[in-house]
């Protein structure tokens, strides 16, 4: 049963103003129409009908990521990602996929600091396989010793393809260890063998009991379904998992310091040296966080940026400039790196960079940025409604983080006001400080 | 609480017809064909002017020239440099961006609907007015001569290119890459001819996807474009495709790899082949995907993989069937018996019937899902004019898929897969390799990571006679780093197969896959190692009653060398 009915709203349009050549147009974005309600066992579900084409994707979110890893059991909440895909009562061993693709589907998962997803999209026709799928190994998963040793491996695996046999594999994690100060934060999500190796099937049936449970979970149905019988199919496939209690919640509080300014790593597989920057910045949602992804757009997004005009072109001395948001719900990173071309002086690029963040901090943005920004933002925002997937993964988040779906509407006028004042003031506070950490990444003898 | 509803397979709520929306084309004096494509669902557009010349066009001197004229095209028009066109197009919040195929070279571009008249000025300057200024084509050559030495270092790169070489022969499709030197070449003249030859009207198709009006975009399309001169359409020159005769081997040797990628290929069909649908369902039930057979055997069944597949590389002009895997070395030899096996099962046994539902059903499903974005719908669009597909092609693609037989998928199977004259190419430690591979083969080549011949003659010998007898209990010394560790092997033999126990101060393991071929044993140990389990490569051979070899695991950078003899 739907214990109350949160908001049903009609279909309005969001309208952006905006400024092409002396003259104010406006665009009109559909806005997405939602239905929220509860289930009796807690478990938060939003629909999001849109009859466009005739496929339907299904979205559930469980609040549990590495940043719930205790110490001694890093690498859980990824591995148990791939036991999702290990059968449950009614579903047998390496199932989930056979059943998507054999219905025209496509699925995937994934672990971040932050949560882990299970999505899936499937003709309109199929919805009642993938909530079948879906409720079938939350309320039932099949931990078995055999299961969790043959995930082991997979992941062991993972972590050789992905990490460890890469050029440049492992920077991230070692630079998350390097800005973050508390364990939560720190630690990477690949985690580590030993403790993945001291794991029992006891710690994994408990690790399952508290975090894969209806009321630690969001589900999201995004795409060509009528509305009714989608409630009545998730109230059949969810209603009678069990609640559990509620896991205690997390502390990733961060001291205003990274946790360590200098490192060097010698990286065997690396045939040029490198470097990342990164700095600590407030969490996701606040005004600065928000002026920052901003600001971080204009110095690495794009060719127009302001680094890649000054390092790839201008100098000419780097071959690849990147950057990004590390976005958290508790103190989020912002993360700069280069690959320069062979024998260039690392600290004159650093310099650059140091010194561009500082005329931002001092100039901020200019207005023909400022447009820029706008348009990017608003293009988006536009793009990313087309697909049914990334509709119900941005709903999803909406809903396990902030608790309230309707922001996937809303959101954007949070960034849309940011000014350049806003910009200006956000960077000086948080990049212009020597409050960063640095790593060298430096090339391995073998060739 | 047995819940009864959930021991069968929930039934489908009825198929839900879909559609693809019929689009509009015209065609302008000098030729050029528009394609309109209303769809308002979103306020945004997305075009593609796509061009019937690619890299298979460049002249067998200037290898290269095709691409380093798309990616210029960027660089500089005659109204913004290239600083003020990437500020012209981010501004808008725009996307602009060229890329060339074999085949084809593509500009794409999307916006706000509101920019369409921006956009399509930007687009318009980008074909029409490049100026390839001269510091940015060195930048350009610098930047990709860099790319081309970083793409040395990755096994797929090294697999592809020997693959193309030995497919295609003379052929153009053989040039995979160019070289530093070809790059170095290049000239802005160069760049000059190859776009006058290539950027004409009547060499390509505009297409027009989203929220506008057709008449009046048509006329601001015309104002652009109408001016634009027709030319003649250079054909490239072709070669002749290699008849293969019979199974070879190629190892490109990258040691201290610790897998072989495999690829397995054969020549096939052409994209606008009638026999596409068959071959596409009879991929599907191969090896297209996580639930066919190639990866349901090799890593569901044996775990040799992460992952194994194979594939269609359909071009205009002819494709490759090609199947491929990355599997830890040690376990090449059964890696490709089973590559065999499955080739040869789909060629002579009829498939189930359940397993020719099931590739329809997903080949016909997951085909609405690109329709959802304007970038999934251009794209279809943009394969069925560029590849002469029949005008219904996106309309009948799913009764296509839906009327492949059983008998077909078999007769296509045997017509483009070719056990018996396949080629091999193996990326990986070559001395392992060639001993794993061999007897698959009819003949070996060795190729460096720089793509030059090595001495198959110095590789060890694979069929040298009787395996050495390994058998017994072995006193050796590891050398790590001038510290010498105390190792104890302990073997039976079996013929060419060897078993036993490893025994260190760093703990004991077992030997698993040991093979001895001639005077050469290979093997894996599986040891644990502070706890976390670990995997040693072992190998070696018997000398003057010496066993010398070297033992590799991922988590040292080199092998460590080891000597010692029986006890």
């Amino acid at each position: 049963m739907f214990t109350f009915m949160l908001r049903v709203r009609p279909v309005r349009h969001l309208i952006f103003f905006f400024i092409k050549k002396h003259m104010t147009e406006t665009l009109n974005l559909n806005e997405l129409l939602l239905e929220e309600f509860v289930l009796e066992n807690g478990l938060r579900v939003v629909l999001n009908p849109d009859q466009a084409i005739p496929v339907v994707s299904i979205a559930v979110y469980y609040d549990v990521g590495s940043r719930n890893e205790r110490e001694g059991r890093t690498g859980f909440a990824h591995l148990f990602e791939h036991m999702m895909f290990q059968g449950s009562e009614n579903v047998g061993k390496a199932g989930h996929f056979q059943h998507i693709m054999k219905a025209g589907g496509t699925m995937n998962g994934t672990t971040s600091s932050e949560r882990t997803n299970y999505y899936e999209t499937l003709p309109a026709d199929q919805l009642p396989l993938g909530l079948w799928l879906e409720s079938d190994r939350m309320r039932s998963l099949a931990v078995t010793q055999e299961n969790l040793d043959n995930q082991r491996e997979a992941v062991k695996e993972e972590k050789r393809l992905r990490y460890d046999n890469q050029p440049y594999g492992q920077i991230f994690d070692l630079l998350g260890t390097m800005v973050y100060k508390n364990f939560a934060n720190a630690h990477s999500t690949i985690g580590s063998m030993d403790h993945l190796d001291d794991a029992t099937v006891e710690d994994v049936r408990e690790f399952f009991r508290v975090y894969y449970a209806p009321n630690n979970a969001v589900l999201v149905l995004s795409g060509a379904f009528d509305r009714e019988t989608a409630r009545q199919l998730v109230e059949k496939y969810f209603a009678t998992i069990p609640a559990q209690t509620k896991p205690n919640a997390i502390d990733v509080s961060e001291p205003d310091e990274v946790a360590e300014r200098y490192r060097e790593y010698e990286d065997k597989l690396a045939p040029l040296p490198a470097f990342l920057l990164g700095w600590k910045i407030p969490p996701r949602r606040t005004p600065d966080h928000n002026a920052l992804y901003l600001a971080g757009k204009l110095l690495y997004d794009g060719d127009s940026s302001r680094l890649y005009q000054k390092l790839v072109k201008g100098e000419e001395s780097v071959t690849q400039l990147f950057g990004f948001t590390d976005e958290r719900r508790g103190p989020s990173g912002i993360i700069i790196g280069a690959i320069p071309k062979s024998d260039e002086d690392l600290e004159q690029i650093r310099k650059v960079i140091v010194e561009e963040i500082k005329e931002m901090a001092e100039d901020g943005p200019t207005e023909e940025e400022m447009v820029k920004l706008r348009n990017q933002l608003i293009n988006g925002e536009a793009r990313s409604r087309q697909s049914s997937l990334s509709r119900a993964q941005g709903i999803a988040e909406y809903t396990l983080y902030d608790g309230n779906p309707e922001l996937i509407n809303t959101e954007i006028n949070e960034f849309l006001k940011i000014t350049s004042d806003q910009i200006r003031n956000a960077v000086n506070k948080y990049l212009n400080t020597e409050n960063r950490a640095l790593l060298d990444i430096i090339p391995g003898q073998e060739k | 609480m047995s819940e009864t509803f959930r021991q069968t397979v929930p039934e489908s709520l009825g198929a839900v017809p879909f559609n693809i929306p019929k689009p509009k084309t015209e065609t302008l004096s000098n030729r050029l064909k528009i394609v309109y494509l209303e769809d308002k669902r979103h306020p945004i557009v997305s075009l593609r002017l796509a061009f019937r010349s690619g890299d298979i066009n460049d002249p067998r001197s200037r290898i290269g020239l095709n691409s380093a004229m798309a990616s210029m095209l960027n660089e500089g028009i005659s109204e913004y440099n290239s600083r003020e066109f990437a500020e012209e197009i981010e501004r808008l919040g725009a996307q602009l961006s060229v890329g060339a195929g074999l085949d084809n070279t593509i500009v794409k571009a999307s916006a706000l609907a509101a920019y369409l008249p921006e956009i399509l000025n930007l687009l318009a300057g980008l074909v029409l007015t490049p100026t390839f200024p001269e510091e940015e084509l060195e930048l350009y050559k610098q930047n990709t001569i860099e790319g081309l030495k970083f793409q040395r270092s990755q096994p797929d790169f090294l697999a592809d290119e020997q693959v193309a070489r030995i497919i295609y022969g003379d052929h153009p499709y053989s040039i995979n890459s160019p070289s530093p030197d070809d790059i170095g070449k290049l000239t802005r003249d160069d760049l000059i001819k190859c776009h006058s030859a290539a950027f004409l009207p009547n060499n390509s198709t505009l297409i027009v996807v989203g929220d506008f009006d057709t008449d009046q975009v048509h006329k601001e399309i015309e104002r652009h474009f109408g001016k634009w001169k027709t030319g003649e359409v250079e054909s490239p020159a072709l070669g002749d495709i290699p008849i293969r005769r019979k199974r070879t081997l190629t190892v490109v040797d990258r040691p201290g790899s610790t897998q072989a990628n495999i690829v397995l290929s054969n020549i096939s069909i052409e994209r606008n082949h009638p026999d596409y649908f068959p071959v596409l369902v009879m991929n599907q039930i191969l090896g297209a995907g996580a639930s066919s057979r190639l990866f349901m055997n090799l890593r569901e069944e044996k775990g040799y993989t992460y992952g194994a597949y194979s594939r269609f590389y359909s071009k205009r002009l002819a494709g490759s069937f090609e199947a491929s895997s990355e599997v830890r070395t040690a376990v090449t030899n059964d890696a490709l018996k089973e590559f065999f096996l499955e080739l040869n099962r789909i060629r002579d046994e009829l498939a189930d019937e359940r397993e020719l539902v099931d590739a329809q059903n997903y080949l016909a499903g997951v085909f609405p899902i690109r329709a959802e974005t304007q970038a999934g719908l251009t794209g279809l669009i943009v394969s069925q004019l560029l590849y002469d597909l029949p005008e219904d092609y996106l309309d009948t693609y799913r009764d296509n898929v839906r009327a492949v037989t059983l008998e077909e998928v078999r007769r296509v199977a045997n017509q483009y897969i070719h056990p018996e004259i396949l080629s091999i190419v193996i990326v990986g430690d070559a001395d392992e390799v060639v001993l794993q591979a061999s007897e698959f083969a009819e003949e070996i080549e060795v190729f460096d990571t720089d793509g030059h011949p090595k001495d198959v003659n110095k590789m060890p010998d694979g069929d040298g006679g009787e395996p050495e007898d390994f058998s017994g209990t072995w006193k050796l010394t590891v050398d790590s780093q001038g510290q010498e560790i105390p190792v104890t092997l302990t073997l039976t033999q079996d013929g060419d197969r060897v078993s036993g126990n490893l025994d260190s101060m760093l703990g004991e393991g077992t030997i698993r896959d040991g093979r001895v071929r001639g005077k050469i044993l290979s093997a894996v140990a599986i040891t644990e190692f502070q706890g976390q389990e670990m995997e040693l490569g072992i190998k070696g051979s018997v000398e003057a009653e010496k066993f010398v070899g070297t033992i590799s695991t991922a988590m040292i950078p080199a092998p460590l060398e080891f000597s010692g003899s029986r006890s």
